[in-house]
């Protein structure tokens, strides 16, 4: 398990170091710069702010000094829109707010779409079932950019509960419905993987044994069938959680919390490259970090796999 | 020899009797107990730095932390700031500011002319590399030009402090409208040794040090800035505001739902919703006339052969039905435009255009015979092109409409294409279009900010113009003391040659809740000083 755990985070070097030169050079192809504007700017003035952004070098010397200037200082340069900021000073004030947001989120999903699931498999085609495939069918049809208006239009318009956006600090009202927005289809998702998986589990001969045994319902579903019937929404939950955690761009504008989510967006519009590139890295690590998890926790749940890694 | 101009006469007496450049509180007036004022922006804006900010948004906020040597009032005069008055020298090459005594940064330190000398040589100065530098090089400050080319030292720049209270500034050539540019952020104070002390961290809201009536307490990128009060600022006491907030809010709809939660103040209207807003909200939301122009580029380097036609040019201008736009698809209370300068634009008298004072039937037949002659459209030569313009709901609509016109009417094909902004940009530059969207707004509010844009050196002259007659005319406006019949001459060349077809002059659509007054509604910059607002009781 210890070397398995050492292999994969020796591979996130190199594959990060191919997607840092992918996406850089990726970006450069698309017309435009950061400093394209309506106004050109004059050569002068040109010649002067491309210095300034070491933007004046060959491609291939540019990437150079932005890869060492990370291994050395972790310094992923200033940013091109946000002309007092760095990107490290853009990602420390947007990322914890998408990790707020999207902790609170993965939470809701979590706490609502297990049991959700597990109630409809115990009352397999009962009222309870169809109840909550209903409404999981009914969430799953609520993509998030439906979703925050109607939720804005009743708890603030409507209701005067919640403030319709903003961040604040992070105080509870503003966290609500920026995590409920993101996290109802996924619940619903979760919802129905859930039930799925139960219900396969609970048709296995392993249960049927352990039901043969007499062992109480509530023993058999709790320690017997849970833990294997998780494996899919563990699966599922791995890069949902990460895209949770980064922010949802449709989320961060619309609720206008400050977070990273709206970088990406607005980074590509104004050529923002240093933000691009620090947000895809960001993004990268992440992904690894919660894969390796998920796997970690996979083997953790099942012994197979736990067999399999040594 | 210096001559005292009758605008410094007319500036002193202004500070000596009504100072007309604070909030103006009506007598009878209650004012609410809350003195703040929140409103709403699109998106993050580019700094606080006044030599470096470059976006409306920013200047806005700039405007409130700094002070510039003049302000502009509610009707967009310059009124004082740092500078009581100034004195130019008979050939209007040097200006002498007068600057006064009781002007402190926030920390305390008294304003001076040395102040501004460090910020000018800052703006230019190729180290900083600010790419708002061009603008001093349009205020055609002596050697701005040359330092930014990094030719000459940013200390051999055409501006000194003889003492704390004079600033005296050389210019390469007599600019009528130089006084008008340094209500500009970009000429704005900034605090030397602060900016010593801290770098590029100097505008951090705990390090920042500012002169204007507000001081900078907090920002969240991306989601709200907050400024208060500047005890230490000179005119303080006419001060009513306590506290102003910018949010940040991404997307018009969520901006107008939190305006009617009561979230915010101020909000720009969403496109189209102008008329029903008006309907519902009579008091509360205004169309304001703004100091830009929007107009369809002739390729007149690459585009079709048929461009080079006039008759063709003037046949496709006449054939646009602007009211149709302007009352039907638009409905923000814009303009119908036939010249290029916007009517609402300072000391500008609107030229006789033919076009403008024809009916739109009169000028349908006059545009079906001008393309008959020049043999195209039906019984010639078929004339089809592609109309560029950068994706967006309202251009969409207006490149329908026009298009359709010109199909119904003329008989011509035009093939609509759209591109993301930046590389609208790119592709309208190269002229790798036939037809592309321009709008412009203006920099300073004067006519050559606009009319600049049509002579053959300007760097955003995409429909490439040329004409030696307007180049010659522009040149010696830059000295006249009497530019308008130049400008006349120029608007009248335009609308002869037809380089461009002006659509319409701007207007702004917002919604501004009636508890916030003292708004300069009719400020055509819509250069606003929360200074001069007030918020009123219930």
């Amino acid at each position: 398990m210890f070397n398995y755990t050492l292999r994969r985070l020796l591979m996130v070097l190199p594959t990060l170091l191919i997607l840092v030169i992918f996406a850089f050079y990726l970006m450069r192809l698309a017309p435009g710069g950061p400093f394209t504007s309506e106004r050109p700017l004059p050569p002068a003035v040109m010649a002067n702010v491309l210095e300034r952004y070491g933007m004046d070098e060959p491609l291939h010397v540019q990437l150079w000094t932005y890869v060492s200037n990370i291994l050395c200082c972790f310094d992923f340069g200033p940013s091109f829109s946000q002309k007092d900021r760095t990107v490290n000073d853009v990602i420390a004030q947007g990322f914890p707010v998408t990790l707020t947001y999207g902790f609170w989120s993965a939470v809701f999903v979590l706490v609502l779409g297990i049991p959700l699931g597990i109630i409809a498999a115990l009352r397999h085609n009962g009222f309870w079932d169809y109840t909550m495939t209903g409404l999981a069918i009914f969430s799953q049809i609520f993509p998030n950019f439906v979703l925050a208006p109607l939720l804005v239009l009743l708890f603030t318009l409507s209701w005067g509960l919640l403030p319709g956006g903003g961040w604040n600090g992070g105080q509870w009202e503003y966290v609500v419905m920026p995590a409920i927005a993101l996290g109802t289809s996924y619940m619903a998702s979760v919802a129905r993987l859930t039930r799925g998986s139960m219900l396969e589990v609970l048709n296995s001969p392993y249960i049927r044994t352990a039901r043969a045994k007499g062992l109480p319902e509530r023993t058999i579903i709790i320690r017997h069938a849970l833990k294997p019937a998780l494996l899919p929404t563990l699966t599922y939950m791995g890069p949902v959680f990460v895209y949770m955690i980064t922010g949802s761009v449709f989320v961060d504008v619309f609720f206008s919390t400050g977070g990273i989510g709206q970088d990406f967006i607005n980074g590509a519009y104004s050529r923002d490259y240093a933000i691009l590139l620090g947000l895809a890295i960001l993004y990268a690590v992440l992904t690894f970090a919660l894969t390796l998890m998920v796997d970690l926790l996979y083997a953790w749940i099942d012994p197979k796999v736990r067999a399999g890694l040594s | 020899m210096q001559r005292r101009s009758f605008f410094v006469a007319a500036l002193a007496t202004t500070f000596l009797t009504t100072p007309a450049f604070a909030a103006d509180v009506p007598a009878g007036v209650t004012l609410a107990e809350d003195q703040s004022f929140t409103y709403r922006i699109l998106d993050e804006f580019s700094s606080f730095d006044p030599q470096i900010v470059e976006d409306t948004y920013g200047s806005d906020i700039v405007r409130d932390l700094f002070e510039g040597l003049y302000n502009q009032d509610a009707d967009g005069n310059i009124v004082p700031g740092v500078a009581l008055s100034h004195e130019a020298s008979a050939d209007n090459l040097t200006y002498t500011f007068t600057l006064r005594d009781n002007a402190v940064w926030s920390d305390g330190t008294p304003v001076t002319a040395g102040d501004f000398v460090y910020a000018w040589q800052r703006a230019v100065d190729p180290e900083l590399a600010s790419p708002y530098a061009w603008y001093m090089e349009l205020m055609a400050i002596e050697n701005g030009a040359a330092i930014v080319a990094g030719e000459m030292e940013p200390s051999e720049l055409g501006v000194s402090a003889p003492d704390d209270r004079t600033l005296v500034v050389n210019l390469s050539k007599p600019l009528p409208y130089f006084t008008k540019m340094v209500t500009h952020a970009t000429t704005f104070p900034s605090p030397k040794w602060v900016i010593e002390e801290h770098g590029a961290q100097w505008t951090r809201p705990e390090n920042m040090v500012s002169n204007g009536a507000f001081v900078l307490e907090e920002h969240v990128p991306k989601e709200r800035s907050v400024r208060v009060r500047n005890e230490n600022y000179w005119d303080n006491e006419n001060t009513v505001l306590e506290k102003v907030t910018t949010l940040v809010i991404g997307d018009d709809a969520q901006g107008l739902t939190r305006w009617r939660a009561g979230e915010v103040d101020m909000t720009d209207i969403p496109a189209g919703q102008y008329p029903a807003l008006a309907e519902e909200f009579p008091d509360e939301a205004f169309a304001l006339p703004r100091l830009c122009n929007y107009y369809f580029n002739f390729n007149l380097a690459s585009g079709p052969e048929a461009f080079q036609d006039v008759r063709v040019r003037q046949a496709l201008a006449l054939a646009v039905d602007r009211e149709v736009i302007v009352e039907r698809v638009l409905q923000g209370g814009q303009f119908p435009a036939f010249n290029f300068t916007p009517a609402a634009t300072a000391d500008f008298e609107m030229p006789d255009i033919e076009m403008a004072s024809m009916t739109q039937a009169e000028r349908d037949e006059k545009a079906r015979e001008l393309l008959a002659e020049a043999g195209y459209g039906e019984g010639g030569e078929p004339l089809s092109f592609k109309y560029l313009y950068n994706t967006n709901e309202a251009h969409q609509q207006v490149a329908i409409v026009a298009t359709q016109m010109w199909k119904q009417k003329l008989g011509i094909d035009v093939t609509l294409e759209n591109q993301e902004w930046k590389v609208f940009l790119e592709t309208r530059s190269a002229q790798n279009y036939d037809m592309a969207r321009g709008a412009w707004c203006g920099d300073y509010n004067e006519a050559s900010t606009f009319l600049d844009l049509l002579t053959t050196e300007s760097g955003y002259n995409d429909a490439k113009f040329s004409n030696a007659r307007v180049d010659e005319l522009m040149a010696e406006a830059k000295s006249s003391s009497d530019p308008q019949p130049l400008y006349t001459e120029v608007e009248q060349i335009v609308a002869a040659e037809m380089p461009v077809i002006p659509i319409y002059h701007y207007s702004t659509n917002v919604m501004l809740s009636d508890a916030i007054q003292g708004w300069p509604m009719n400020n055509v910059e819509q250069n606003w000083y929360s200074k001069d607002l007030y918020r009123v009781a219930d």
